[in-house]
C-alpha cells in the first residue's frame, strides 16, 4: 500500500525557488527580529550574569528550565520515529522521519543553549564531561543530551550532503552512504539514549524526596510519554504546515495518517498513566503534605486550571479522539489543530512540574508554625526576550531546511485545486 | 525473519525440481518438527555461552569500577580526617532569637543579607509558643546536594562535613532544588556590595565567591583546619570553632567531635533528647537541636 505512493526522484526536489512570496519574506523578517531580540537578551545576561532575571534562592529555576524541558522533549519525535524506521522496519516512515530528525536536532540545540545561558559559569558548560558524579540524574542527562545531539548531526548529515552541492564531493558522498548503512545502529543508539533521558528529565523532579509535589515514581514515565507524544505531533504539523504553504504533499497520506494514530495512542498512554497517578496520590489515596501543596497551588497559582484543561483535556484527551477517530483525522485541519493542543499540553506541564514544585515552600522547621512564605516567580522580561530567541532559532531553521534541502524525500507538488487532504479514495 | 530457509530438502529435488516425473516418484519427507536448526542452536550456544562468560568474568570489575567512581566523586574521602565527625548541637530551649550567629557568620564567612548561610526562623509549638530556630547547614551525611551535583562540586570529606569546590561549581542550582533545608545560596551577580555586619561582628576570614557558583555554610572549615593543623580542638578552643557557636551570648551552641564519646557534643547527644530537622528523610544531618519546651 505504501509502494503506489512512492514518487520518482525528479519530483522530490526542495521547494521551488524563485518566486519568494511577500508572506515568506514578512515571515523570515519577524523570525529575525526575534533572533536579535534573544540575541541582545543573551549578551545581557552573559555580562550582567543571573542577577538581571526574576530567579531567587527559593525559586532558581523558572521559564529557561521549561523552554529547555519543552525543547527537548519536543525533540522526541526524531527517536520515536527514526526507531519506527530503522529498527522496526516501518520503511514507508523514512518519508517523515528526516523532519522528526531535524526538528529533533532544533528542539535539542535550543535546549543547550538554554542551558547555556541558564547556568552560572556558562565557562565551564564542558565540566560534566570532565567530572563525573554517576551519581546525579543532571550529569546522566547532560551526557545523554550530548551523545544524542551526536547522534541527530548524523543521522542528518546524509540529508545535508544529499541536498546541498556538498554532494559533489566524493569523500563526503563516501561518508553519507556509509552512515546511511549504519543507520540502524545509529537509530538503536539514539533509541537507548532518549529512553534514558527523556525519562531522567522527569527524575530530575521525580526524586527529589523534600518535595512531596515532584517526589513521585511516575514522573519519568509521565516525561516520556508526553515527549513522544507531542514529539510526534510537532513533526506532523510542521509537515502538514508546511505542505499547505508550499502548496505541496509532503508526504504519502497513509504515512500521516499511521503518525497522527500513533501519536493518538501515545496520548492515550500518558493519560492513563497520568490520571492513575493522580487517582493514587489525590483520589483514593492521600499523602499529607502533597494534600498541603495542592491546596497551597490552588490558592495561589491557576494550577488546577492548567492541569485538568491544558494538560488533561485539551493536552491529552480532545487531541487523542482527533487523531483516532477516522473523520477527524483524515481532516487536514483537525490535525493542523490538535497537533499544537498537544505541545502545548507538554509545555504546559513542563512550567507547572517547573514551577509549582517551587511555589510550594519547604517546611523544614520542627515547629507548627507558618514559618515559609509561598515562593512567587513571573519572568522577567530579559528571560522573555531570550526564550523569544531560541523559539526564532528553530522556527528560522526550519524554515530555511524546508525551502533547502530534502526534508521530505517523498514530496510531491499538487496541481491547482487538487484536494489532498480530504480524499478518501485510498484503500478502504 | 520468521521464513526458514534451513528445512532439509531431498538431495533429489535440488536442482532438479522441475522433472515432474521424478518429483512424483519420490517419497515425501515425513513433516520433522523442525523449531530450531542445527546451525541456528549452535550460534545460540555459543553466542549465549560467549555472553555469560563475558559477563561473569565482567560483573566484578565493572561493579569495582562503579563503586570507584561513586565514591571518587561523591566521597572526597581523601579531604578531612575520618578520625573526626564534626556534629553541632543548637538548644532551642535555650535561644532567644538575638541573631547574633547569623551576623557573625555573615561577618566571617562574608555573605550577603540575602544570601546568608546560617538563617533564624520564628516557629511555634503546639500550644502557640513562640520559639526560634536556627539553621546552618546540616552537613548531612546523605547529602540530597551532594547526590545531584553533575560534576561533583559539592563532596562529603571523611570528618562528615559537605563541602564545596568553587572551582568546579557550573552554577546549575539542582543543589538548590534538591536541599530539603533551604541551605543553599547562589551568586547570581558579581558581589559589590559592603558587608554590614563588618567590623562590628568579626572579620571576613575567607574570599567572596564568584559570580555565578553556589554556596553554603561551611561549619568554619578553614577555622577546623587551620585549628588542627596547630593542635587546637574544635569545640574547645575559639580559634579552631565556627564563628555562631563562639558568638551565641546564651551558649546554645555546641560543635565537637561526635566520634569522641568525651567530647561536649557527644555527652548532651547522649543524655539529651534531640531532634534532627526532617529525619524522615534520611539525610542523616550533623546538627541536632534540644527542642523547646513544649514541642513534641
Amino acid at each position: 500500500m505504501a509502494v503506489n505512493t512512492r514518487v520518482q526522484p525528479a519530483l522530490a526536489q526542495p521547494a521551488p525557488r524563485g518566486k519568494t512570496s511577500p508572506y515568506f519574506v514578512a515571515w523570515i523578517m519577524l523570525l529575525v527580529v526575534m533572533l536579535v531580540i534573544g540575541v541582545v537578551s543573551a549578551v545581557h545576561v552573559i555580562i550582567n550574569g543571573l542577577g538581571v532575571t526574576n530567579l531567587s534562592d527559593e525559586l532558581p529555576w523558572g521559564l529557561w528550565i521549561t523552554v529547555d524541558l519543552s525543547s527537548i522533549g519536543l525533540g522526541a519525535g526524531a527517536f520515536t520515529l527514526s526507531a519506527a524506521v530503522y529498527l522496526f522496519g516501518l520503511k514507508r516512515y523514512e518519508a517523515i522521519a528526516r523532519a522528526a530528525v531535524l526538528v529533533g536536532l532544533l528542539g535539542y540545540s535550543s535546549a543547550m543553549i538554554a542551558l547555556f545561558l541558564d547556568i552560572g559559569r556558562f565557562d565551564r558548560f564542558y565540566y560534566p564531561i570532565l567530572y563525573w558524579n554517576v551519581h546525579s540524574v543532571l550529569w546522566e542527562i547532560t551526557m545523554c543530551v550530548i551523545l544524542y545531539s551526536t547522534v541527530l548531526v548524523i543521522e542528518l548529515l546524509p540529508v545535508i550532503v544529499e541536498s546541498t552541492p556538498l554532494k559533489n564531493v566524493k569523500l563526503l558522498r563516501d561518508l553519507s552512504h556509509f552512515l546511511h548503512r549504519l543507520m540502524p545502529i545509529v537509530a538503536l543508539f539514539g533509541m537507548g539514549l532518549s529512553l534514558l533521558h527523556q525519562s531522567s528529565l522527569g527524575a530530575t523532579y521525580g526524586i527529589l524526596t523534600a518535595r512531596p509535589f515532584w517526589y513521585s515514581p511516575s514522573a519519568p514515565v509521565l516525561f516520556i510519554l508526553s515527549a513522544i507524544a507531542a514529539g510526534v505531533s510537532l513533526t506532523l504539523f510542521v509537515t502538514i504546515l508546511s505542505g499547505r504553504l508550499l502548496n505541496r504533499q509532503m508526504v504519502p497520506l497513509d504515512v500521516l495518517e499511521g503518525v497522527a494514530k500513533f501519536a493518538g495512542f501515545a496520548c492515550l498512554a500518558y493519560l492513563y498513566l497520568k490520571l492513575w497517578s493522580w487517582a493514587a496520590t489525590n483520589y483514593y489515596g492521600r499523602v499529607p503534605e502533597q494534600q498541603l501543596g495542592l491546596e497551597i497551588l490552588a490558592q495561589f497559582t491557576p494550577y488546577n486550571f492548567t492541569f485538568w484543561f491544558g494538560e488533561v483535556l485539551f493536552g491529552a484527551l480532545v487531541p487523542a479522539i482527533f487523531f483516532l477517530w477516522r473523520p477527524l483525522r483524515r481532516n487536514r485541519y483537525a490535525l493542523l489543530l490538535a497537533a499544537p493542543m498537544v505541545i502545548a499540553g507538554l509545555v504546559i506541564n513542563r512550567w507547572n512540574m517547573t514551577l509549582s514544585g517551587f511555589v510550594i515552600p519547604l517546611d523544614w522547621s520542627p515547629g507548627v508554625g507558618d514559618v515559609f512564605p509561598v515562593n512567587h516567580y513571573e519572568p522577567a522580561l530579559v528571560e522573555w526576550g531570550v526564550s523569544l530567541g531560541i523559539v526564532a532559532y528553530s522556527w528560522l531553521a526550519f524554515t530555511l531546511a524546508v525551502r533547502w534541502l530534502k526534508l521530505y524525500p517523498e514530496a510531491r507538488a499538487l496541481s491547482t485545486g487538487e484536494r489532498v487532504y480530504e480524499e478518501e479514495g485510498h484503500g478502504e | 525473519m520468521t521464513e526458514d530457509n534451513h528445512t532439509p530438502q531431498p538431495p533429489a529435488q535440488h536442482g532438479d525440481g522441475e522433472h515432474g516425473e521424478q518429483a512424483t516418484t519420490v517419497q515425501p519427507t515425513p513433516p520433522k518438527l523442525n523449531l530450531l536448526s542445527r546451525r541456528d542452536f549452535m550460534t545460540l550456544l555459543i553466542g549465549g555461552g560467549a555472553s555469560m562468560v563475558l559477563a561473569a568474568t565482567l560483573a566484578q570489575p565493572l561493579d569495582t569500577f562503579a563503586r570507584d567512581i561513586l565514591q571518587a566523586r561523591v566521597d572526597g574521602a581523601h579531604e578531612g580526617d575520618p578520625n573526626y565527625r564534626w556534629v553541632m548541637v543548637i538548644d532551642l530551649s535555650k535561644c532567644i532569637g538575638c541573631d547574633y550567629c547569623v551576623w557573625a557568620c555573615q561577618a566571617t564567612n562574608d555573605t550577603a543579607d540575602d544570601m546568608r548561610w546560617n538563617i533564624r526562623v520564628e516557629d511555634q509549638t503546639q500550644l502557640g509558643n513562640t520559639f526560634h530556630v536556627t539553621r546552618p547547614c546540616l552537613h548531612c551525611h546523605h547529602a540530597p546536594c551532594v547526590e545531584v551535583c553533575p560534576v561533583g562540586a559539592t563532596y562529603h570529606r571523611a570528618d562528615g562535613l559537605v563541602v564545596m569546590n568553587y572551582d568546579r561549581c557550573i552554577g546549575c542550582r539542582y543543589c538548590q532544588t534538591a536541599c530539603p533545608y533551604g541551605a543553599r545560596t547562589f551568586n547570581f551577580s558579581e558581589r559589590s556590595e559592603t558587608n554590614p555586619r563588618v567590623p562590628e561582628w568579626g572579620t571576613p576570614e575567607v574570599e567572596r565567591r564568584p559570580r555565578g557558583v553556589a554556596e553554603k555554610c561551611t561549619f568554619c572549615i578553614h577555622r577546623i583546619d587551620a585549628g588542627l593543623a596547630k593542635g587546637l580542638m574544635p569545640g574547645v578552643h575559639e580559634e579552631a570553632t565556627p564563628a555562631c557557636v563562639n558568638i551565641c551570648p546564651v551558649n546554645a551552641r555546641f560543635f565537637g567531635n561526635i566520634n569522641d564519646p568525651n567530647s561536649t557534643v557527644s555527652r548532651i547527644i547522649n543524655t539529651t533528647p534531640t531532634l534532627r530537622l526532617r529525619e524522615d528523610l534520611g539525610t542523616d544531618p550533623s546538627v541536632y537541636y534540644i527542642p523547646p519546651e513544649g514541642l513534641i
